[in-house]
């Protein structure tokens, strides 16, 4: 068994391009802007491949490799048009897509179970144009356990792997 | 064929993470629950006319508003219940503005509630439609979105599949079923017509969650159920062409 993934940063933005959520898990703490600059990029490259999978019809929801940059920044794009970023540290040994769509389903699942609560969202209609104003509060003090829950998956990303 | 989880290099965590245990719920209770929902929003939607009327009843008095003429008392009742309905959570867009003249109480209450339905029917209806996308692929067009609302959504909401769709390919789609899940078992006293009058208030959370799960998935719709015989319902589903 080789060393196990190590998951840089994650974020997740919504339909609109707006950003939901944006946490960072390496070491120097001084690189949260880098991550936030590298989720703006991946918006980018996510369109192109959106509407080349498009023209070819193919539309699975794994974006794969988006571009490295000694980060190695991957994508996923929900049905409700929720994007999905995580950048994965460069390693030697092989990565392997199943992997990664697994860890971009526990995130996903993570996400929906905070956006379910109803609690979070009270004091503004259910108006889905304005989404994004209530949405950018997730790095407030509410939105905790989805924090908590996205550490959770980081944490398990990071332990070494069954032995074979 | 399932590929052993000791080939992948992540633990068992995450991968328990990534596919939880699906949590299920006890149908009847649900059903017993739905039903009784109406009647409890009935007495919060009394409640909150109650209180829109007599706020402003109280500014009439102290001067803040003119006598009630028609108009007034429509202009008033409409900025007063949008406010109490950003108060109470619920922001649907339905036109209050057919209030105008010759507005009874139970008409204002009847509006009341049926907002607060399909409000709870919208969050409902976005956070299932999240729940079903789960191991799906994107949705190539509309009518991909539509049918995923026949199949899946139905089916995980009320044991079936929709029995009839049809479209005028101009983005108006009517989904019919024959044998719609919340009201098969609706009888009144009075007959057929009071039995089709009480069956459009249970509808109307289940328009919600039609609304609510086609806004999660990027799509403004107008969703407007019908029954013109008790246990068959349409919703007439009005998407922006695209």
């Amino acid at each position: 068994m080789g060393p196990p993934l190590r998951l840089n940063a994650v974020a997740f933005v919504s339909a609109q391009n707006h950003p939901i959520l944006i946490r960072t898990f390496s070491q120097p703490k001084q690189d949260e802007l880098k991550y936030h600059y590298i989720a703006h990029t991946s918006l980018d490259v996510i369109d192109e491949r959106i509407t080349a999978a498009g023209a070819t019809k193919s539309t699975g929801c794994y974006l794969g490799l988006l571009y490295v940059e000694d980060v190695a920044v991957y994508g996923f794009m929900t049905p409700t048009k929720v994007k999905i970023i995580i950048a994965l540290e460069l390693s030697d040994n092989v990565v392997r897509d199943a992997d990664v769509i697994t860890i971009f389903k526990a995130l996903h699942t993570a996400y929906r179970r905070s956006v379910a609560n109803p609690f979070l969202r009270l004091n503004v209609p259910s108006d889905n144009v304005t989404d994004h104003s209530l949405l950018v509060a997730a790095g407030g003090q509410k939105w905790k356990l989805f924090r908590q829950r996205i550490d959770e998956i980081c944490g398990a990303v990071t332990l070494p792997g069954a032995a074979a | 064929m399932n590929v052993p989880a000791a080939t992948s290099s992540l633990s068992p965590a995450i991968l328990a993470l990534a596919e939880p245990p699906a949590r299920l719920i006890d149908t009847p209770a649900m059903d017993y629950f739905l039903i009784e929902v109406v009647n409890a929003l009935r007495e919060s939607s009394a409640v909150a006319v109650a209180r829109t009327k007599k706020l402003e009843q109280e500014m009439v008095d102290a001067g803040l508003l003119p006598p009630p003429g028609p108009s007034a008392v429509a202009g008033a009742s409409a900025a007063s219940k949008r406010d109490s309905s950003f108060r109470d959570s619920i922001g649907s867009g339905i036109s209050r503005s057919e209030s105008a003249q010759g507005k009874s109480l139970v008409d204002d209450e009847e509006e009341g509630v049926r907002q607060r339905l399909e409000a709870i029917g919208m969050h409902v209806g976005a956070n299932i439609a999240e729940r079903l996308c789960h191991d799906r692929s994107l949705f190539t067009d509309t009518l991909d979105a539509v049918k995923f609302v026949c199949k899946d959504l139905w089916s995980a909401c009320w044991d079936k599949q929709v029995d009839n769709l049809r479209t005028n390919h101009r983005g108006v789609y009517v989904l019919q079923d024959n044998a719609f899940k919340p009201i098969t078992r609706l009888s009144t006293w009075e007959g057929r017509a009071d039995g089709i009058r009480r069956a459009k208030l249970y509808v109307a959370m289940p328009g919600g969650i039609i609304r609510g799960a086609l806004a999660r998935l990027g799509f403004q719709a107008a969703v407007i159920p019908e029954i013109t015989q008790l246990p068959q319902c349409t919703f007439q589903v009005k998407l922006p062409k695209g």
